[in-house]
Parts: C-alpha cells; structure tokens; sequence
C-alpha cells in the first residue's frame, strides 16, 4: 500500500498577476521526487504553501495523511524544510544557530549534526552572515538533516553549489532515504541536477501542473513527431506544433491523449517517430 | 536484515558506462552470481542501501531488483530482505550463456561481413581462445 506523503487537491493560489493552479497532485510516500520548472513556475510558491507560509485562495493540502490547516504544528514538527527563506543570520556565529535550533527539536542527533558540519566544510565559530551562498545552503541542510524527519521539503538547494557540495547533498538525501518512511520533494528549475535521484517527477510551468510520474513512464508517455503537412493542421488535444518550416512540422504527442488520433485524416502525414529522453521532454514541455 | 547484508563489490556502475544504470546493476549481479562470489541463500543490501553504495535513485535499483527477481536469480521476503535464489546461479550462468551466444553470433556476422569462411572463422576462434 502506498500513500501518499503529500496530496494536493484543487489548490489555488493568486499572488498579484501569478495564479497558481489549480493543482491537484500526490507525492508518493518513501521516495524522492523532483519538482520542476522554469522560474517563475511556482516551485516556491507551492512549497511555501506547504510549510504554511502564506495562504491558499482555496484547496486543500495533506501532509503525512493530515490536513495541514488543522495539524499544523504536528505536521511542522514532522517536516524539514531547506530553502532561501531560512536565515540563521540573527545568532551571529554558526554554533549558536546549530546550538539555537537544536532546542526546539528532541529528535536532534547532535553527533550526526556535527558530523555533517565537518563533512560540509562549516565551521562553528564563523559568522553566518560572512557565509557563501553555498554555505548557507549547506547549513540549512545541516539542521533538516540533523533531526528525524519523515519529509523533506527543499527549496532549489542545488542552486549555488559547486559539484562537489552537490554530490555530497545527494549522498545525505540518499542516506536520509534508507528508512522507508521517509519523503523527499526537491525543487529545480534544472531537470539535469535531479535526473539521477529522482524517482518521481512533477513538471510545473506557469503555476500549472504539465506532466507527473516516475521517468519511466513519462517517457513512454511522450514522443516527438516529425511530419508532412498535407494542409493546414487543426488545434489537437493532445498534439503541440513544437517547430514549423513550410510544410514540415515537428509535434508533441501525448500518447495517453491522443493514442487514438487520425493523425493522416487530420492532414499530418507522420515521418517519423522519435523518443525523447527526459530532458528533451522537459524542454519540449515548458517551451514557449 | 539489510544491515547485516555484506557489501556487494560489483564494480564499476555509471552513467558514463553503456546502457541503463538499471541493466548495469542487473549484468553486475548475474555476474556475481554465475561466477559464484554471490552463493545461493546470501543476503543482498536493501534496495535502499545499495542506492546509497551506488549514488542512483531508489527507483533505479528497485527496477533492478524487480528484474532480477522476475528472472528467477533473486527472491524477496516481505521483512526479512533480499536473497540470491536457490537455482540463482544456473539461471545466472545460462543467461550469460545466451548473451555469449549473441556476441559470436554477432562476431559471426561481422566475420562474413569481412569475407571470412568457416574456416577462417574457427581459426580465429581458436587462436582467441588460446590467447584467453
């Protein structure tokens, strides 16, 4: 039985001109999945919503099987959260945060919290406001990663870090997921960054859900058409004109839409077939 | 359970390496396992575990482990883990069979291809199999 760590239901968002949703969606329990999308697409918005911070216009948000807006602080207490909002700026030295933040939690692991400030290269006497971007980064995920939590929300944490800081994410985010009642929802505007951790994906652009599911299945689902157009093509569900010239045409289909489509009685006459790896898909999704 | 599992060495598994990061975790097992240096009955790290070892999503290895099992090489026990299966290493040893018989087949081809006869074809064999 799976279920799922988070399950999103119509939730609608209006921030000035930016809507986002209304999304409904599910992060399945005991894996790792990747939100992407360009920016502005509402990764951060849909995350904040999700640490309670601002509030839904309607929808509704459950976390770990609870309705957030009634179990806030148990889900809180649950949860761990990586992102630009933290800053551990106002305790001066990175000690006194760690020492700080470790107060509120009793599952605090303090050996593996210092453990992890060796590993990342963090000393407890430097400034927090001194720190590298990446340094930041790292210190918030000293203390998600220092307690005992069963989700893991991270805000482009990939962002502003070298190659090595990334490895060296992963591995703790690898290492978090041996138990398998824990959760991880990733954010990135780039697909590459995630692509070998990931299990599930979630494609957001413009505040709306695009396409969700493991890799897998999303590449089935997905192929690129190259055709010749007998005449002008009609509006398709399910079929998107990705590139044009003259009478030939490049296409997006999607399978689990328009399997069925008379693509020759509607004038497009298929050349050929192409499979897309993920990043193509992404790229062709989100396009433009 | 899947703490107590030894450390699987099964070299070198990348992205850089041909194929599916899946396929390779499924061609480094079976080769561990006709080989013997996987003996029936031994424990494999939990999926999870091996992920870590490997740096690949969890996914990854499960749809390794999943095939595997299909195949007959592995079996899992709800709780109690992961274990190389009774007849794993026959299973093992005929799928590499069938694998070597497509590579001479293909070997084959390419020989005709050059305008090798029988002949030519059985000596070079031989004289591979004398430098092996």
């Amino acid at each position: 039985m799976t279920v799922a760590a988070i399950e999103l239901d119509h939730l609608h968002k209006r921030q000035g001109d930016f809507v986002l949703g209304p999304l409904t969606l599910e992060v399945p329990r005991g894996l790792v999945s990747a939100l992407i999308g360009p920016n502005g697409a509402g990764k951060t918005t849909t995350l904040d919503l999700l640490m309670g911070m601002g509030q839904a216009d309607g929808g509704q948000i459950r976390i770990l099987g609870r309705d957030l807006a009634e179990h806030e602080v148990e889900i809180k207490r649950r949860t761990a959260y990586v992102g630009p909002e933290v800053s551990y700026q106002a305790w001066g030295t990175v000690g006194r945060a760690i020492d700080f933040v470790s107060g509120f939690f009793p599952d605090w692991d303090a050996a593996r919290c210092e453990r992890l400030v060796q590993e990342f290269g963090l000393k407890r006497g430097e400034k927090v406001s001194a720190l590298s971007f990446g340094a930041k980064i790292k210190l918030a995920l000293v203390m998600a990663l220092a307690r005992e939590a069963e989700l893991m929300l991270l805000d482009e944490p990939t962002t502003g870090l070298d190659v090595g800081s990334r490895r060296e994410l992963f591995a703790e985010l690898l290492a978090f997921m041996k138990r398998e009642d824990r959760t991880i929802l990733i954010s990135s505007h780039q697909l590459t960054d995630l692509e070998r951790f990931a299990d599930h994906y979630i494609i957001i652009d413009k505040g709306r859900l695009i396409a969700q599911g493991p890799m897998d299945a999303l590449v089935d689902r997905y192929q690129r058409l190259d055709a010749r157009l007998r005449r002008e093509p009609p509006r398709l569900e399910g079929l998107r004109l990705l590139e044009r010239q003259g009478d030939r045409a490049r296409f997006l289909l999607d399978r689990e839409v328009a399997g069925g489509l008379d693509l020759a009685a509607a004038g497009i006459e298929v050349i050929g077939e192409v499979p897309l790896t993920l990043e193509e898909l992404y790229l062709a999704l989100v396009q433009k | 359970m899947a703490e107590t599992a030894p450390k699987l060495l099964l070299g070198l598994i990348s992205p850089a390496a041909p194929g599916p990061l899946y396929q390779q975790i499924i061609e480094a097992v079976k080769r561990e396992v006709a080989s013997g240096r996987l003996a029936a009955g031994r424990p494999l790290p939990s999926f999870r575990s091996l992920a870590e070892e490997l740096q690949v999503s969890l996914i990854t290895v499960k749809r390794a482990y999943d095939e595997l099992e299909r195949e007959g090489i592995i079996y899992c026990r709800q709780g109690l883990g992961t274990f190389i299966a009774e007849n794993g290493g026959a299973t093992a040893r005929r799928a590499q069979r069938e694998l070597a018989r497509d590579a001479l087949r293909h070997a084959i081809a390419l020989g005709r291809e050059a305008g090798l006869g029988k002949k030519e074809l059985v000596q070079l064999l031989r004289q591979e199999l004398e430098f092996d």
